[in-house]
């Protein structure tokens, strides 16, 4: 008997089970899909290290007419603290030494790229397909790190390397996931090529002799004893241990972790739909409870009636969900998996466990809703499921007192009248728009001026990049090349009719001592602007010239805090510099320290130097300085001249990646939007019928109630804008706070909110998807003609 | 008078489960202005079908009908609303109304809507509550729908087939859902409204319904079979006699 009610209980109401069914099955797609994606997420950088084989400690050592390498390896073989260690031999490129079939450079990088042979390889790289590379033929190669993200490089691309005098002919087979060089902030990009192919470079004398060097991947139960026992190596071009190694990942997990909020927000907006269809359809069902308490059906076989209805239908739409997460899951990890091996080993019991709690809470849910058959009485059946103790006032607004038109009140009031009904639609809508917004805060601040000082820098008219004039000053023996180039530049710029200032940032690599600790740290230092000049985190900046700031993470490596004082050898003489402040930032992963703009360093003895930076003295409007930028990439016959903002997004390379988050969110927001919409409008047809049907009887024309119904979603999407516009600059700072403080900044950001395309283009994007939706479900209401009145129960 | 309905030929075929169903076969029969005409005949019959193809809420299969001169079947979709909004009014035996709107909101909807006169929100108000004082229910004008009766409800349903002054009111057995009392009640309304000059079809399986009307048509298996006119009630003294007249008339129809 019971079987036979389910059985045409399904048949029936085919179309309100239907879209139940369809928000389960999204549900458990969003909840499956999220929760692995959290867990991955959580674990990501570890599971990549530990798959790939990831040491504790890692040095890049240059030969360089040396044998600086192999004294590496005897110095760790003999450490104490040293409890393995792997070597990878590797020859060094730059960008100039691969170049395409016609000749032309292939590929912008600005580090020095690295080249391994397959089977000489001690880490374990991936490829696009998350399997380990364990061969690969002559003439071909895998690369990483900046190839990836390059729009100039396609797999299947042939190249020619040239290097002193050696040619190869190489095919790119595809991108590594490289746990060492892999992130494009390292700089480094990895070629990993077959054996016989770095055979043949490595039997070249100039080669072997000038660009050959090693990775050691040491394995220590001591890192600190470790950095100590190797502070005198030389020939190192990096040395890290694995916990900084992490920090280079921090734009992939920046991306993770917005995917990580792009989760939960869809386990909320999931589990609203949930709460809002079973409700509904419950509400639909009190005539039949009704009239089953009238015919003498007792409470429990009618509630246990329902419970098995939506048993079913949960859980084939938990199977179908299940199976869908899957491909769901790697949509939202796409752009953090692209460089990282990410996953974890428990996805399939994860997934069926998310599956089978979203079944469980749809029998909470029908359970909750179902307690009220106890209350209910047979009157129920006549009243529709109020009866006249319980009547609920319906109208909120007055057509006799309101200015609006028949479409726009009956909209306006069906949406005042059962609010209720449309709160999950407003969660959804709010909650894509925040998503949206947020992130589009995010990537806008990155590609602002306002993040300069995390990259240790001050505001100037525009930047420019010139690596070869920096890497000749600081080949140069003249103590005054750079003073030179500056010159040349501020020269250039009155010539050309825009006299300016020319300065840049310089970088020291300097041993530092603090009791028993010494490292060596990249101080950063400009004659041409003062240390009160920067932003710092905590303390005072530095005065004179014996004060001195430091990021957290190398007062932390040292032990020492604000008050204290270290010794810091400069040109050979050590002297005392007290610690008066510390700053934070996002370049050399926050290991940084600054000089008083008095303290005598010599130029040219600089590891390096951020871009050249111009200030004219005119102080040009910004139209001008796009104007003069645009001549001066002429003039210097480079395209790395670049306004605040550009050179932002150059040095910390994540606004590109965020922004393609961004895309990514809003297409996914977008596309839920679009179905939520299609589903709720369907479920309001199917649940207003007779009243379509009324209204088309006394002479409503079809588009006119079609407009009525397109028109609720307009207002619940105007009132979801409105509350997503109050909430988009806390829950931003909320947010993106926190991401911000892995990459250095802290002390907080002040975001760069632009208010046209927050608060008006992208509610417009969201009801340019929206409002065509609704109109075109609403559409279906064509079918429903007024003799229904005639015949509707 | 001049008719304002007539049809010719209607037919009207339902298909289901692959089954022709001929529910009108070729019915023909003319309404004139100020007519109220009782539709009659068995369950199953095709009454209700008869009144629904005549007001142009559903579609004939073959034949015509035209209302006030216009040929339905060659009137679009939006023109068949106006005709509906403006110049039609229906009484449905269920008293449906739109659930988030107030007694006297659901009442003056259609003239809000219509853009028949260019009456202002405060007249039509004023119009609306002077249908419902005329029908006694001005008082439940703030109530919603679940607060008042059966009976009230369905004079609500009278006054928004009125609001809108239409030239014919189609009722679906308007007292069908109502007790004696309040379906003499509404009844003796929808006299009144003849009396006032409209044109009224209503469907009924109530002798003492049908007997108010002014004709009475029979209708079997999709056949009007034969028609009583009864001509206008005078007083509710005749009323008896044209019960009694009528319902000798439907035995020999064979009811």
């Amino acid at each position: 008997m019971f079987l036979r009610i389910l059985k045409k209980d399904l048949k029936r109401k085919k179309t309100m089970n239907v879209i139940l069914l369809l928000f389960v099955i999204l549900a458990t797609m969003f909840a499956a899909s999220s929760m692995n994606n959290m867990i991955t997420i959580y674990g990501g950088i570890d599971y990549f290290f530990d798959k790939a084989g990831m040491a504790d400690y890692v040095f890049i050592i240059e030969n360089s007419n040396g044998d600086a390498a192999q004294k590496a390896e005897d110095v760790l073989t003999d450490s104490e603290s040293v409890t393995g260690v792997n070597r990878e031999n590797i020859v060094f490129i730059n960008s100039n030494n691969l170049k395409d079939e016609d000749g032309n450079k292939y590929c912008d990088f600005e580090g020095i790229g690295i080249i391994t042979g397959v089977s000489d390889a001690k880490l374990n790289y991936y490829d696009r397909n998350d399997e380990i590379i364990t061969e690969i033929p002559e003439g071909h190669f895998y690369a990483g790190g900046e190839f990836r993200t390059s729009s100039d490089v396609h797999i299947g691309d042939t190249i020619i390397l040239e290097l002193k005098g050696t040619t190869l002919e190489l095919t790119l087979d595809g991108y590594i996931k490289d746990a060492l060089l892999g992130t494009p902030l390292m700089g480094n990009p990895r070629l990993l090529m077959s054996d016989n192919d770095v055979s043949k470079l490595l039997a070249n004398d100039d080669i072997r002799n000038k660009h050959d060097g090693a990775i050691f991947y040491v394995s220590s139960d001591d890192v600190k004893a470790l950095q100590r026992d190797t502070i005198g190596l030389s020939g190192v071009v990096f040395g890290f241990d694995v916990s900084t190694l992490r920090l280079t990942y921090m734009i992939e997990m920046l991306t993770a972790g917005l995917m990580m909020v792009v989760s939960i927000c869809l386990i909320l907006i999931s589990f609203t739909m949930l709460s809002f269809t079973i409700k509904f359809t419950m509400t639909e069902d009190f005539r039949e409870i009704g009239v089953m308490k009238a015919v003498g059906i007792k409470n429990r076989p009618i509630r246990g009636l329902y419970l098995i209805k939506y048993l079913c239908i949960s859980v084939v739409g938990a199977v179908i969900g299940y199976i869908l997460a899957i491909p769901f899951g790697k949509l939202l990890l796409k752009n953090a998996s692209e460089s990282m091996l990410l996953g974890n080993d428990d996805q399939v019991l994860i997934g069926i466990l998310s599956a089978v709690g979203v079944v469980l809470v749809i029998l909470g849910f029908c359970y909750f809703c179902t307690r009220r058959i106890k209350k209910m009485s047979p009157i129920d059946a006549v009243r529709n499921g109020e009866t006249g103790e319980r009547y609920n006032r319906r109208s909120i607004l007055r057509l006799t007192k309101s200015k609006l038109g028949s479409n726009a009140f009956m909209a306006a009031n069906d949406v005042a009248s059962k609010p209720g009904q449309y709160v999950s639609m407003t969660v959804t809508f709010v909650a894509c728009l925040i998503l949206i917004t947020m992130l589009a805060n995010a990537a806008n601040t990155l590609m602002s001026d306002k993040l300069l000082y995390l990259i240790g820098t001050t505001e100037s008219d525009v930047y420019y990049d010139s690596t070869d004039l920096i890497m000749d000053a600081m080949g140069s023996d003249d103590e005054d090349a750079f003073e030179n180039i500056m010159t040349d530049i501020e020269k250039t710029l009155a010539d050309n009719g825009m006299p300016g200032k020319v300065h840049a940032e310089l970088q020291f690599s300097l041993p530092v001592e603090f009791g028993d600790e010494r490292m060596t740290v990249l101080m950063q230092q400009s004659k041409a602007t003062h240390a009160s000049d920067y932003v710092y985190y905590e303390g005072t900046a530095p005065e004179y010239p014996n004060e001195v700031a430091f990021t957290p993470q190398i007062l932390d490596s040292l032990g020492a805090e604000i008050g204290d004082t270290v010794i810091i050898e400069i040109g050979g003489e050590k002297n005392e510099y007290i610690i008066t402040a510390s700053f934070v930032a996002m370049n050399q992963l926050g290991r940084l320290g600054r000089l008083h703009e008095d303290v005598p360093t010599i130029d040219n003895e600089a590891g390096s130097a951020f871009a050249f930076q111009i200030d004219f003295d005119d102080d040009p409007s910004d139209k001008v300085i796009a104007e003069r930028i645009e001549k001066l990439k002429e003039i210097f016959g480079s395209d790395k001249v670049y306004t605040g903002a550009e050179y932002v997004d150059v040095c910390t390379n994540s606004a590109s990646a965020l922004s393609s988050v961004k895309d990514l969110v809003l297409v996914i927001a977008l596309v839920i939007s679009a179905l939520i919409t299609i589903l709720m409008e369907r479920s309001f047809i199917s649940k207003e019928t007779t009243e379509i049907a009324l209204m088309k009887a006394i002479g409503f024309k079809t588009r006119s109630i079609c407009a009525q119904h397109t028109l609720r979603f307009a207002i619940v999407l105007l009132i979801s804008s409105v509350i997503a516009s109050l909430l988009c600059i806390p829950v931003t700072k909320l947010v993106c706070d926190r991401i911000f403080a892995v990459m250095g900044a802290v002390a907080g950001i002040d975001y760069d909110i632009r208010p046209v395309e927050v608060f008006v283009v992208y509610p417009l994007i969201l009801a340019a998807v929206v409002i065509p939706a609704a109109f075109l479900t609403s559409l279906y209401m064509r079918t429903i003609n007024s003799e229904s009145m005639g015949n509707i129960e | 008078m001049s008719n304002i309905i007539e049809v010719k030929d209607l037919c009207k075929t339902y298909v289901v489960n692959k089954k022709q169903n001929n529910v009108l076969r070729n019915v023909s029969f003319s309404i004139a202005e100020g007519e109220m005409v009782a539709v009659m005949g068995p369950s199953g019959s095709g009454k209700s079908t008869l009144l629904y193809t005549v007001s142009g809420m559903d579609k004939m299969t073959a034949g015509e009908v035209s209302f006030d001169g216009k040929k339905l079947s060659s009137l679009s979709a939006n023109d068949m609303a106006d005709i509906r909004l403006d110049e039609m009014g229906f009484i449905f035996q269920q008293m449906y109304m739109m659930k988030n709107l107030t007694i006297l909101d659901n009442i003056i909807l259609p003239a809000v809507k219509s853009n028949k006169s260019n009456e202002s929100r405060k007249q039509i108000e004023k119009r609306g509550r002077a249908l419902m004082n005329k029908l006694g229910i001005e008082e439940t004008a703030d109530n919603d729908i679940n607060e008042v009766s059966g009976g009230q409800l369905q004079r609500a349903c009278i006054c928004r087939s009125m609001i809108n002054k239409p030239k014919v009111i189609f009722a679906d057995e308007p007292t069908g859902a109502l007790n004696r009392t309040a379906s003499d009640e509404v009844m003796d309304e929808i006299v009144k409204l003849n009396q006032e000059g409209a044109t009224i079809m209503l469907v009924t399986h109530d002798v003492k319904v049908a007997a108010k009307c002014t004709r009475v048509m029979y209708i079997v298996d999709g056949n009007i079979k034969g028609e009583h006119v009864l001509g206008k009630i005078g007083n509710n003294n005749e009323l008896r006699g044209r019960e009694r007249d009528l319902s000798n008339w439907l035995m020999e129809m064979g009811w």
